[in-house]
């Protein structure tokens, strides 16, 4: 009761006096609601924006004297180890984007054109393996690609080869570990922008007597090209980064960027070195990234 | 139908038949590893042969009776439970000053707390390490809980935002005009009707959190979690066992997803590809 007369007292009171204030209370929106952000902010800016200043920090720091010194930087890249390593690291990820782009572009394409519950199955496939741990699926390839594996064993047994073909332990077999775990990045937005594509296109461009041929490399290759380049990079980006696959797959015998920083950290104490070689990851994915926002842009 | 079309579309078919060939193929070499892992789970065999070569249980009583194991799981969920609980709450508040606030700078917050997911996790486990060495918390537990927040509120503020900006703002406004104060309006008419969506957000926080590998491997010192206890035996040695908990996770982190994406329907979020751990 009595908090009824007290709102009742202070609402239109409120209302009447200070006009500005009162509306944009009314209004749902805050006088400047930064208070609700601010316990994710002090969190993440602890643990997470903190640490990554203080890694670039240290990236600019001599191990040794602790005196400031670009050593880390130049030593990366005059270096036989660790400058070869990011250069297979981009090759990788090169390669791995183009074979994402070159089977996951048909099977897009031919999703399009399958009917509705054709598309639902293909997609729970693709969702599936998206969600399916990445440790579970790089292992099963231990399974399929050994040298007694399903697939050596076919070949053997065929005829087409007489040792087992050695898949693992080898760039081959990170690349199909990695395309195998990157496919579904590829494929979801990509038929997603497809499916954007105005069906009236098709019957137009029939009516104007162009074959399907036509059709698909003058209409629809175009329209989607930018969706395509801009999965490409995103692909790029992800496997810059990828730890787990060329460490199970590659036996140690592939590391890629993060697999020598993983060395760099937990083997040989050298923070510092690896504090730069994660700062020159850091400005190649961001760097993409900028460039993956602005192809987003474009579709 | 005259005979012309009849001949034109059977062309047609055979035209697509090449196309189908490939999107057959591809959809197989993604199911593969699925294919595979699950029937040997299940394989009699001690060496990794496919197909098994008979049917037995051993594998999964190898990883229920195997105490390391069972410890694993258990701060497997603890960490889970507890990182993507606090993800939730503070995430949902953070969607909320974003969408409703009017400071300055809320976009670029908005991508702040998001990019953890875009960000090559092992630049975070680097970053991490040397921060938590620095300060001497490295193989602390609640650090470890800190950083897998921090790894899974992304999908939340993702999610909440979404849900937020899509709830009508007058219901906003109907409740404080008649006079609840901000709190009691978020407490008792946002929250209980975005709760779909929470829900939604939790769980995916928790897949993310327990499937999370990289970071766990750089800061959790001695304490193991499933994917990391899977990752230290797949690089040295292939034990059957890891198929039975394979298996399990993936039944596991179906059947969460699944759950998620019907609390969230509407949202499609689950079809949207972003950044996920590698």
């Amino acid at each position: 009761m009595s908090n009824q007369t007290q709102t009742g007292k202070v609402v239109p009171g409120r209302y009447l006096a200070r006009t500005k204030p009162a509306t944009r209370r009314f209004s749902g929106r805050l006088p400047s609601g930064f208070v609700w952000v601010l316990p994710l902010l002090l969190l993440v800016g602890l643990v997470f924006n903190l640490p990554l200043l203080m890694t670039a920090a240290s990236s600019l720091v001599d191990q040794k004297t602790g005196a400031f010194t670009l050593g880390n930087f130049e030593q990366v890249a005059a270096s036989k180890v660790y400058l070869p390593v990011v250069w297979r690291t981009i090759r990788i990820a090169l390669v791995v984007s183009f074979a994402c782009a070159l089977i996951g572009y048909p099977l897009a394409y031919w999703m399009t054109r399958l009917s509705r519950r054709g598309q639902t199955v293909a997609l729970a496939i693709i969702v599936t393996s998206f969600w399916v741990s990445i440790l579970v699926r790089t292992y099963a390839w231990i399974v399929i690609l050994g040298n007694s594996g399903i697939v050596n064993r076919f070949l053997m047994a065929s005829g087409l080869t007489e040792t087992p073909v050695e898949f693992l332990y080898n760039e081959l077999g990170v690349a199909i570990g990695m395309i195998n775990v990157l496919l579904p990045f590829m494929l979801l937005p990509l038929f997603a922008a497809m499916l954007q594509v105005d069906p009236r296109l098709r019957q137009i461009a029939f009516t104007m007597g162009a074959s399907s041929f036509q059709f698909f490399w003058r209409v629809f290759f175009p329209l989607t090209l930018p969706a395509l380049g801009a999965t490409f990079i995103l692909i790029s980006i992800l496997s810059l980064g990828f730890y787990i696959t060329p460490a199970i797959l590659g036996g140690g015998k592939v590391p890629l960027i993060a697999n020598m920083l993983d060395i760099l950290i937990n083997q040989f104490p050298r923070w510092n070195l690896a504090a730069a070689i994660s700062l020159v990851l850091l400005v190649l994915t961001v760097g993409l990234f900028v460039v993956y926002q602005h192809l987003r842009r474009v579709e | 139908m005259n005979a012309h079309l009849v001949a034109a579309r059977r062309r047609e078919r055979w035209r697509r038949l090449p196309l189908a060939t490939v999107g057959i193929l591809v959809l197989l070499f993604l199911a593969l590893p699925i294919l595979v892992v699950v029937p040997m789970s299940f394989s009699s065999a001690e060496s990794l042969r496919f197909p098994p070569p008979g049917l037995s249980l051993r594998w999964y009583e190898a990883f229920f009776s195997d105490p390391l194991w069972l410890e694993a799981a258990l701060n497997s969920l603890i960490v889970g439970i507890s990182s993507s609980t606090i993800a939730l709450g503070l995430g949902t508040l953070a969607a909320y000053g974003i969408v409703r606030g009017t400071f300055w700078g809320r976009g670029a917050l908005e991508t702040n707390f998001i990019s953890p997911m875009i960000l090559p996790p092992v630049i975070i486990a680097v970053a991490l390490y040397i921060f938590y060495a620095r300060i001497g918390i490295l193989g602390n537990y609640l650090a470890l809980i800190a950083a897998h927040v921090v790894i899974a509120v992304p999908y939340v503020v993702l999610l909440m935002t979404l849900a937020i900006r899509s709830f009508d703002i007058r219901v906003e406004q109907v409740a404080l005009t008649l006079g609840a104060s901000r709190w009691q309006m978020m407490t008792r008419v946002l929250m209980p009707n975005l709760l779909p969506n929470a829900a939604a957000a939790w769980l995916f926080a928790f897949v993310i959190s327990f499937d999370e590998v990289v970071v766990t491997l750089f800061v959790s010192g001695t304490h193991l979690t499933i994917p990391k206890r899977m990752f230290n035996q797949l690089v040295l040695q292939i034990n059957p066992t890891i198929t039975a908990i394979a298996t399990i996770l993936i039944c596991f982190s179906l059947a969460a997803v699944a759950l998620a994406a019907w609390l969230n329907r509407g949202n499609g979020f689950v079809s949207k590809a972003d950044g996920e751990g590698h």
